[in-house]
Parts: C-alpha cells; structure tokens; sequence
C-alpha cells in the first residue's frame, strides 16, 4: 500500500469535509513534523495520467486554498509512509522556509503568443542569383529572424517584469523566442495584491495589442513548489 | 468589460482551462527523488493539447475581433 502525496499544508488541522482523490479514494491530512499533508490510499504501482486524474489531483490541492496556501506535489508522486516521513523530516527546514515564502499568495500564470509572425517585420529581400548566393541569403534571412524574435521576446519580458513590479513576491519566467507560444511567466501575488495585480495586467494588454495573452489563476503556488529537484521520473506503459 | 476579460471568460470552461491544469499538476510542484511513478497512455493528449491552447487562444482572439471589430 503506498500514498498518493498532493500537497503539503501548515495552519490547518482538519479538512473541511470529505474530499474525494485519485481513483476516488477518501483524502485525509496527516501530520509529520508539525506540518499537514494531504494523501489518499494507492494500490496500483503507477498513477496514469489521464485528465480525470490530472483534475482530481489539482482538486485536492485547490480545495485547502481558501484557508491557507499548500505546496504542491507533483503529478503522480507515490510513497510508502515511510518515505514519506524521512522526506520530510531531512527537508523540514527548507520545506518550512518554502511555506513562508509562499505564505498568503496565489500563483498567477501569464502566457504570451506571438500575434503577427516575425518574418513579416524583416525587410524586404533582395533578389539574389546562383545557388550558393540563394543558401547563404536564406542562411542570414533565418539568423536575422531568430535574432529579432530573442531581442523582441527579451524586450517582452523586462517589459511584463515593469508592468507588474511591486505587485509580485516571486517570478519564473520562461522564454522560447522560436515558438509561437513564446513567454510564460508565474507571478506569487499577494492575496491583498490580487485585484491590483489583474488590473494591471489587463492594462498591460491593452498597451500591447501586438501579442496575444493567457492570464490563469489563481492557483495553489505549483512553479513555487521545487526544493532540491532531483527528478527521476519512471515511465511506465499501460 | 473589455477585450481582455472576454477572453478570460472565453477561456474558462473550455479545454484550455484543462490544459492549464495539466501544465501545472504535471511540469511543477514538489518532487521527491525517484517517486514520481505514472503510465503515459494518455500523454499524447498532453502534447496535442499544447497545440489545441495555441491555436485556441487565437480563435478565442479571431472570435472576439469579428463580434468587436476594431
């Protein structure tokens, strides 16, 4: 028998009513070093991703974050208690610093896509003769355009950065200038801050109708969540 | 109400708010060291999916720009 981990909490003692997780099994809080987690019964030996899951999953977590702010477990994290109370008791004091850092915020997500295609910006291009003319044309055409698109999504950060400064306790941004979808971003907003912060954002958008934007959230702190990231995901087949 | 919160609400209730959950619940949160244990039979839906937000969001756009023309 091994536990399906969801989230790690602090000032709660109880869950609020019955909640239901992965696969239906009841959730229930437990506590390990002063500090609560939730987990549900697991029988199988791996978690398959399926939406119903992915959704019950964030349920769970979402369902403490009117009464306090958890860190998230990833997807699909899978333990005997055991290991569970040696995880916890060898990180307790990051684990206990990451709760403070997160402590009365929400994440807000933002994701940025480009509208007009780059290539339409660069200047027009000469006509050139012979096939190694032609290749080396198309060669500076492509380095001139993924210069342009890295320079303009830099630009597109450190402007999102200034539009929200004050306003955020945190940031994660990723940018891959190549893609359409070329920015995301994960603000920890303060609870207090957070109408100011969606006014802003939606002023932001009106002073750059040239992108496209995703605002989410809010959602329990999931890109504020990692401590010693040590990945080793094992896939297996169903 | 404008453009921007249109969207937003277009968003909501359809797959992309779906899509959001599934990029948070599995690319971040907390993780212990070799315990992420999950089957992939339905991974590719994640993938497609990513495709589906993108080009959602530009219908969402193209939607909203034919009901309000500029």
């Amino acid at each position: 028998m091994k536990l399906y981990v969801y989230c790690l909490t602090e000032d709660i003692d109880s869950l609020s009513g019955p909640i239901r997780g992965i696969s239906g099994a009841p959730v229930r809080l437990d506590k390990i070093e002063e500090l609560g987690l939730m987990v549900s019964e697991f029988n199988d030996e791996t978690v398959p991703v399926t939406h119903e899951n992915a959704m019950d999953h964030a349920a769970v977590v979402r369902s403490v974050l009117d009464r306090t702010t958890p860190l998230p477990f990833r997807f699909g994290t899978l333990v005997t208690e055991q290991q569970l109370r040696s995880y916890v008791a060898a990180r307790k004091s990051a684990l206990k610093t990451n709760l403070s850092l997160v402590r009365g915020c929400v994440e807000m997500s933002v994701k940025i896509i480009w509208q007009v295609a780059m290539d339409q910006e660069e200047e027009p291009r000469k006509p050139v003769q012979g096939i190694g003319a032609t290749f080396l044309a198309a060669k500076r055409s492509e380095i001139l355009g993924s210069e342009l698109r890295a320079a303009k999504a830099r630009e597109i950060s450190m402007w999102l950065q200034e539009s929200v400064k004050g306003l955020t306790r945190g940031e994660k941004v990723s940018i891959q200038p190549s893609e359409k979808l070329f920015l995301t971003a994960a603000h920890l907003v303060g609870r207090d801050n957070l109408n100011r912060y969606r006014t802003k954002m939606v002023q932001a958008r009106d002073e750059r109708r040239d992108l496209h934007f995703l605002l989410s959230g809010p959602w329990p702190p999931y890109s504020f969540a990692n401590i010693e990231l040590d990945v080793k995901t094992q896939f297996g087949v169903s | 109400m404008s453009d921007f919160d249109q969207v937003i609400e277009e968003w909501e209730g359809t797959d992309l708010s779906l899509l959001e959950t599934l990029d948070h619940v599995l690319n971040r949160g907390l993780v212990i060291a070799g315990e992420i244990t999950i089957s992939v039979a339905d991974i590719d839906l994640i993938f497609v999916g990513l495709n589906v937000l993108v080009s959602s969001v530009e219908t969402a756009h193209e939607v909203l720009k034919n009901r309000h023309p500029e």
